[in-house]
């Protein structure tokens, strides 16, 4: 009983474990975000992904924090921060890192085995880099109208993207994913562990290998991302802007145009008595 | 004289460069018009801005949106390294799409979507930039608590804007080690350029193994600090966000924002029925 | 009353057989002042984490005994309950500054604890800390000292009866330190709290605490009031603590008999007076120091007309040097001495080429140092931080001390390392990573490190703060050693004992300007330049000059050397 007790990870490890990858992370997004891309031909050579921080912290702690506060880092250093924040599109990133994350992190069950965190590396990349082809090429289908009949355009999304796929897992997915957990991994196992006042984790600690569970929750979370995307199409046809204002409805917008115009000198009028007032 | 060149761009982009720009957007315009509005106004705001473009394929009505969120852009004293990130994210986003299509037999019909494409690009990013780089990040984090986001969350943005110059100036204390006691490859030709780029990156990733122990240190205290200060009591009780959200008001200024931006939308609206 | 009751705790942390704390019991009472002092490992900062209920609320271990706390049980109580009772500061206080704003982390507590006026309340802790003014002020703008007070404020919002602060002021200069303890006593004072502090500075013990509580492997050897305490010399010493310098000198009198043997030791200055006031200064042992030689000698560096300036994040550009003009000569042994913000770092910063002089020069044996490449600059100076933690980017200690030589392929690298490891005692720990060493350990391979390359001019960031006796000493001697290795050394630093033990020249900066530049007797017997950059000499110096304005003694042997009793009477 007690020795159980000890080897749970609470929920304040939890949030430890959160905040670190969040720090960690958040300031790598911050710089790759920052550092201008190499482009040869339409080769794009990005130091954009550390991924390998998360996947190592993921491999070594709790793979469910490590994967939230990758994400959330990201999100907070790199898009909020710098004002890059693009919507719908930060949704999409935010749950393929958790999910590639939190699968890799899964993987490991005895973070000494090299064999395997170098297999889960790998896998936390393809998983990632996949379901971040399947949102971008479905992105561009959304934003372009008459997708289809601009010609050469499908042809070209579809290559592009998944060259891009393809460069992006063996160049920096073997580069900055692999090679750095390979090398992180066991020269921080046991010695970052007892900073954070846990126990390394080892065959029994683990929580277990990827189960059905694991699989489903994962389908899920993707099916969300997706989701969001063809809602905002659906909405588009709904909405129907253009039609309604290219005909006849030009009036309304006039009638939109003297309210918006009457409300701005009423609140100027107001604003003045109520300075004069104050003063 | 081109290496001259080089070399005064690596000067500049220095850590001490970067830290000193993200410094500067994050709490060095906390006292603009846009600074000064309600979180939740801004957001309103924003989710108008963010997504309505998408959804319109009228150049008149794009660029009128375009030409809006510049002004607030520019209200909003935004450093110049995002705008410059801005430009060149624009750039790149629909300048290789342009290339590509080209590539495959495209024509100049392309040109029109493509240019469409941009101006919905621009307009949101400059939107988001107007909203999240120039709101105070405690500001916005409690209007985007009040919108329901997750409480984890907004305290992450604080959290981040806190201790991002201090994970700053540790990454430079440790990146400063390697650039004094290591001994980089002659950057003199090409090959011993790739080389010296490679050497970076390799020291970039390297220095990440005493930032982890560092800031693993640094975590723990923080953790233990915030379960002394009520972080998690106050994250099971739902009064505490009342408490904490008490302190916005929607001011005169906010409507005049809000009347002054709906008067340009219907006007574009307006114009967009006739070109 | 008491506010704090222990019986018989012991508690051993997760996964350790041997207890950090062992059969503890204790009292202390309402109002009390208490230093908590012992040698590093003692478990000075378990105890105080069992106070407020971080032990074993969020740390589990085992954990027996009892713990009241104001009348509350901690092992029942939670650890919200306990934060009305007990504030806690970190001795990395920095790190429990969760919030962008300062009134913003004043209040945070308040504000989670549900107070409906926590900006009032943290307006008030604000106010009681000394940091009124400074509410809308971002952390990082605050300094060091500052940000103490902060993360004092943040404890105090809440009002508890009890707080404790873990090394409260470690990397302060003298000026800073002061402020918190005066801040401290008023709390103590005025505000009727209970403090508890865990301090080896025992100056600032002997001038502001009540009692003094001793820790041993987990044990407590004794509680007792201040004076008392800080009488027991020899149990101190054998803690690795330092006693005041005057209790040490009237300790030494009193064993070669100039001293009663009844006498009480004195503490502090004022009961020095009273204690050696049948003592005069010997005036022929005052030998005055000529300047040396040195200004013949070849510059190693030398600064003209340098100004500097950092870019604000708001507002106008922050100048730290205007036409700043120093040489420093090879052979010289310099301690660069002001206040904290005075621009020792930068002008540190800008010997290695870190920092670019906006105009004039900087020249380095004589060349300028913008034509020199920064890892070819390491070969002729070498920098080691201010927080050892710093240097260490590999995994083992081994691996740091080699890495410099080793990328350089310096013949012999493997033997040099193995040399430097044997002089600096780090041959057994040479597979340790350097962050999980201890303070003295970790000072030391940061040392050795920053001579690796065997480099002619060494600039050393406070490299004694934070120490206790033993491993102090142990850097003293290091550095002496280092005298004959090293050509020209400069440190950086406010041990006003080190400066006046070691250094052969002392720069004064202040706001950027050289205000004084000689030995010691030139600097520390210059009341207007001490009073002006807040120079606190050794306390034995101020002994000295506080029963002769004449006498110029630096160390506690020369304060024994130089007076001697009217009359030569001697006690057996």
């Amino acid at each position: 009983m007690e020795m159980k007790k000890q080897q749970m990870i609470t929920q304040s490890q939890k949030l430890m474990i959160f905040v670190l990858t969040m720090a960690l992370y958040g300031l790598a997004t911050l710089f790759t975000e920052l550092i201008p891309k190499l482009q040869i031909g339409i080769v794009e050579f990005s130091v954009e992904y550390f991924l390998f921080i998360p996947l190592t912290l993921g491999i070594l702690f709790d793979p469910i924090s490590a994967a939230l506060g990758a994400a959330t880092g990201e999100l907070v250093f790199s898009e909020i921060m710098l004002g890059q924040f693009g919507g719908l599109g930060e949704l999409e990133k935010f749950i393929t890192v958790t999910i590639g994350v939190y699968i890799a992190g899964r993987l490991v069950a005895n973070p000494k085995n090299r064999k395997m965190v170098g297999i889960a590396a790998m896998t936390g990349v393809v998983v990632q880099q996949a379901m971040g082809m399947m949102v971008d090429i479905l992105k561009v289908q959304f934003a372009v109208e008459d997708f289809e009949s601009v010609a050469g355009l499908p042809q070209s999304v579809y290559a592009t993207e998944g060259f891009a796929f393809l460069n992006d897992v063996l160049f920096s997915g073997i580069l900055f994913c692999l090679l750095p957990t390979l090398f992180l991994v066991p020269k921080l196992y046991g010695k970052i562990e007892p900073l954070l006042g846990m126990q390394p984790r080892t065959e029994k600690t683990a929580i277990g290998r990827i189960n059905v569970k694991v699989i489903i929750g994962s389908l899920a979370a993707f099916g969300v991302a997706i989701v969001s995307e063809f809602m905002a199409e659906s909405g588009m046809e709904l909405i129907d802007w253009e039609a309604g204002w290219a005909e006849s409805k030009s009036a309304i917008a006039i009638a939109m145009m003297a309210a918006g115009a009457l409300a701005v000198i009423i609140l100027l009028v107001i604003r003045k008595n109520h300075n004069r007032k104050e003063a | 004289m081109r290496e001259k060149l080089s070399e005064s761009i690596f000067d500049k982009l220095t850590m001490n460069f970067l830290r000193n720009q993200v410094l500067k957007n994050a709490y060095g315009n906390d006292d603009t018009v846009i600074a000064g509005l309600d979180p939740r106004i801004l957001i309103l705001w924003y989710l108008f801005f963010g997504i309505v473009p998408w959804f319109s394929g009228n150049v008149v009505f794009l660029m009128g949106c375009f030409i809006l969120v510049s002004i607030t852009t520019l209200l909003a004293r935004i450093a110049g390294l995002v705008l410059l990130l801005f430009g060149i994210g624009v750039f790149s986003q629909t300048g290789y799409l342009f290339l590509a299509t080209l590539l495959f037999g495209g024509d100049a019909s392309s040109i029109v979507p493509l240019l469409v494409l941009t101006l919905k690009i621009a307009t949101v990013s400059l939107a988001s930039i107007t909203v999240f780089s120039g709101l105070d990040p405690d500001r916005l984090s409690n209007g985007l608590m009040w919108y329901g986001c997750p409480e984890r969350f907004s305290f992450s943005i604080s959290y981040a804007y806190r201790m991002l110059p201090v994970l700053m100036e540790e990454f430079e204390g440790v990146l400063l080690s390697y650039r004094l006691r290591g001994n980089p490859p002659d950057c003199d030709t090409l090959k011993g350029k790739i080389r010296y780029l490679i050497y970076q990156v390799k020291i970039i990733i390297h220095a990440f193994y005493p930032l982890m122990l560092n800031t693993a240190k640094r975590s723990r205290t923080t953790v233990e600090a915030l379960e002394i200060k009520g972080y998690r009591y106050a994250a099971s009780k739902k009064e505490a966000k009342k408490v904490r959200l008490s302190t916005l008001k929607v001011s005169f200024d906010d409507f005049l924002f809000l009347a002054i931006s709906f008067f340009w939308v219907s006007l574009i609206i307006f114009l967009s029925g006739y070109f | 009353m008491n506010v704090i009751e222990i019986e018989n705790l012991t508690y051993s942390y997760p996964g350790e057989s041997t207890p950090a704390l062992t059969n503890i019991s204790l009292k202390i009472k309402k109002g009390d002042f208490l230093a908590v002092i012992g040698n590093n490992g003692c478990g000075k900062s378990t105890f105080c984490k069992v106070l407020n209920g971080l032990i074993p609320h969020f740390i589990a271990g085992e954990f027996d005994g009892r713990v009241i706390v104001n009348g509350l049980d901690t092992t029942e109580s939670n650890v919200g309950n306990l934060a009305y009772n007990v504030g806690y500061v970190y001795q990395d206080f920095e790190n429990q500054i969760v919030r962008p704003t300062v009134l913003d982390d004043a209040s945070f507590a308040c504000m989670n604890y549900l107070i409906p006026d926590y900006k009032e309340k943290g307006m008030e802790a604000l106010e009681q800390c000394g940091l009124s003014g400074k509410e809308k002020d971002y952390i990082w703008q605050l300094s060091g000292g500052q940000k103490h007070l902060l993360a004092l404020a943040g404890a105090v919002s809440l009002q508890p009866d009890i707080l404790i602060l873990d090394e409260p002021i470690a990397q302060l200069d003298p000026r800073h330190a002061d402020q918190i303890y005066e801040v401290l006593k008023e709390l103590n004072e005025e505000f009727g709290k209970t403090i508890i502090v865990i301090e080896h500075h025992t100056e600032y013990i002997a001038d502001y605490c009540k009692n003094v509580l001793l820790l041993k492997d987990g044990q407590v050897q004794w509680k007792l009031p201040v004076n008392e305490a800080l009488g027991r010399v020899d149990e101190l010493v054998e803690c690795n603590i330092f006693p005041p310098q005057v209790t040490v000198a009237a300790h030494h009198m009193k064993v070669n008999g100039n001293l009663e043997k009844s006498i009480m030791l004195p503490t502090t200055i004022n009961l020095g007076v009273k204690t050696f006031g049948e003592f005069v200064w010997n005036a022929s042992f005052l030998k005055k120091e000529g300047i040396k030689g040195n200004r013949q000698k070849e510059k190693a560096v030398s600064f003209q007309d340098v100004k500097l300036s950092y870019h604000a994040v708001k507002g106008e550009d922050h100048i730290v040097f205007d036409h700043l003009n120093l040489d420093i000569y090879k052979g010289e042994k310099i301690a660069l001495i002001g206040s904290n913000g005075a621009g020792k770092s930068t002008l540190m910063k800008l010997m290695i080429g870190l920092l670019r002089a906006k105009e004039g020069e900087v020249r380095l044996n004589g060349n300028n140092i913008k034509n020199i490449k920064v890892q070819q600059l390491s070969k002729q100076i070498s920098f080691v931080y201010q927080n050892p933690e710093e240097m260490f980017i590999k995994d083992s200690i081994e691996a740091d001390i080699a890495y410099a030589m080793q990328v350089r392929e310096i013949k012999d690298w493997e033997m040099r390392t193995e040399e430097l490891m044997r002089r600096f005692r780090l041959t057994e720990l040479r597979k340790r990573d350097g962050r999980l060493l201890s303070g003295g350990q970790m000072r030391r391979a940061s040392l050795a490190i920053g001579i690796a390359l065997n480099p002619g001019i060494l600039l050393l960031d406070e490299p004694t703060a934070n120490l206790d006796i033993a491993t102090r000493k142990e850097i003293m001697h290091t550095l002496n050693v280092m005298k004959d290795v090293t050509e020209t050394v400069m440190i950086a630093t406010h041990d006003m004992q080190l400066v006046s033990e070691w250094a052969e020249r002392i720069i004064v900066l202040c706001q950027g300007n050289v205000v004084a530049d000689g030995t010691r007797d030139e600097i520390f017997d210059n009341h207007k330049i001490i009073d002006m950059v807040g120079i606190r000499p050794p306390e034995i110096f101020l002994m000295g000059q506080a029963i002769d304005k004449k006498a110029l003694c630096y160390t506690v042997d020369e304060f024994l050397q130089g007076f001697v009793r009217k009359g030569g009477k001697k006690y057996a």
